[in-house]
């Protein structure tokens, strides 16, 4: 089961992608796979208030790029949080370190290895991403290839997903079920 | 008429395509009007307007008001819609939605922003069916 779960900054899509994934997993424990890197205050700060949500049965596997060697430790038929697409796209295009950039064709194939990896497993993989292209967009060629990728990532993921979720205001609406 | 609207690489060239596979595509150029697309017209053939965003850039760098450039896009798409019942057209516009960020610092970025807005709305409100185009996914909003 594969669920894509997008909004606005602050829109309440992580909430709304843990409740779904605390759902699948009735009394085991979750997976968390965390794409951020730490760089700042602020950035430690985000990362507290989502730990601080997740207690009990989440378990966190850290991967700001390998996220598919993070997929491969869940185990079978158990129920993953990916949070989020959108730092990782970054990550992937421009470097998590040094000489660690990827193509837009490697990022795909690698987000696709885990899809193929959660289904062959019977995994419920909850996937998040933020949206941002429905605004004016800086005509920087970095900024437009970001979001060439990442809705490149998007198009590809709402047409494999079996559920896609726009949220606002904390609020889930049902693009595909 | 209806409307496909998106972001950045939605995907609605590509939700327009599957829905309109025999359709002519007409790209609205920096110093057309809209309603020029009439000459193009084929009797039962869809015609595809894209470009509009591409359009507008060069648009509001004119010194014309937006209230009148909006009367001028209202009267064009009431003509094209005529031409269009005439010669029996389902007339698509592909619009850009680009409203939901911060408010752009630069004057002329604002007038671009605003200037869509205020045709997307008037398109909408001029067309039988409206379209959201999100992450390749369609969901109609009129």
């Amino acid at each position: 089961m594969i669920v894509f779960v997008s909004g606005g900054a602050r829109s309440g899509k992580s909430q709304v992608a843990e409740q779904r994934v605390l759902s699948a997993a009735g009394d085991a424990n979750c997976y968390y796979i965390a794409t951020a890197s730490v760089y700042d205050v602020e950035m430690a700060d985000r990362v507290s208030r989502h730990q601080a949500r997740r207690e009990g049965q989440w378990v966190t596997l850290e991967a700001p790029l390998a996220i598919d060697q993070a997929i491969a430790q869940v185990p079978d038929h158990h129920a993953v949080l990916l949070d989020c697409l959108t730092l990782w796209a970054g990550q992937v295009l421009f470097g998590a370190e040094p000489n660690e950039e990827f193509s837009d064709e490697q990022g795909l194939a690698l987000l696709a290895h885990c899809l193929r990896d959660a289904q062959a497993r019977g995994l419920t993989l909850v996937i998040v991403s933020n949206d941002l292209n429905e605004e004016l967009i800086p005509n920087q060629p970095a900024t437009w290839r970001y979001v060439e990728f990442i809705q490149c990532l998007h198009r590809w993921l709402a047409a494999e997903a079996d559920s896609v979720l726009e949220v606002i205001a904390g609020c889930a609406m049902e693009w595909k079920r | 008429m209806q409307l496909f609207i998106g972001g950045a690489c939605a995907g609605k060239r590509d939700a327009v395509k599957a829905r309109f596979p025999s359709a002519v595509w007409w790209r609205l150029s920096p110093g057309q009007r809209l309603h020029e697309a009439t000459h193009i017209m084929q009797p039962s053939v869809p015609l595809v307007l894209h470009g509009v965003f591409e359009w507008l850039a060069a648009v509001q760098s004119l010194d014309i008001s937006s209230d009148v450039l909006r009367a001028q896009w209202r009267g064009d798409l009431e003509s094209l819609e005529s031409a269009a019942q005439t010669h029996e057209v389902t007339l698509v516009i592909i619009m850009n939605e680009l409203g939901r960020g911060i408010v752009p610092m630069a004057r002329d970025q604002r007038r671009l922003r605003d200037l869509s807005g205020w045709f997307s709305q008037d398109t909408a409100s001029q067309s039988e069916q409206v379209w959201h185009v999100r992450h390749g996914l369609v969901q109609a909003v009129k």
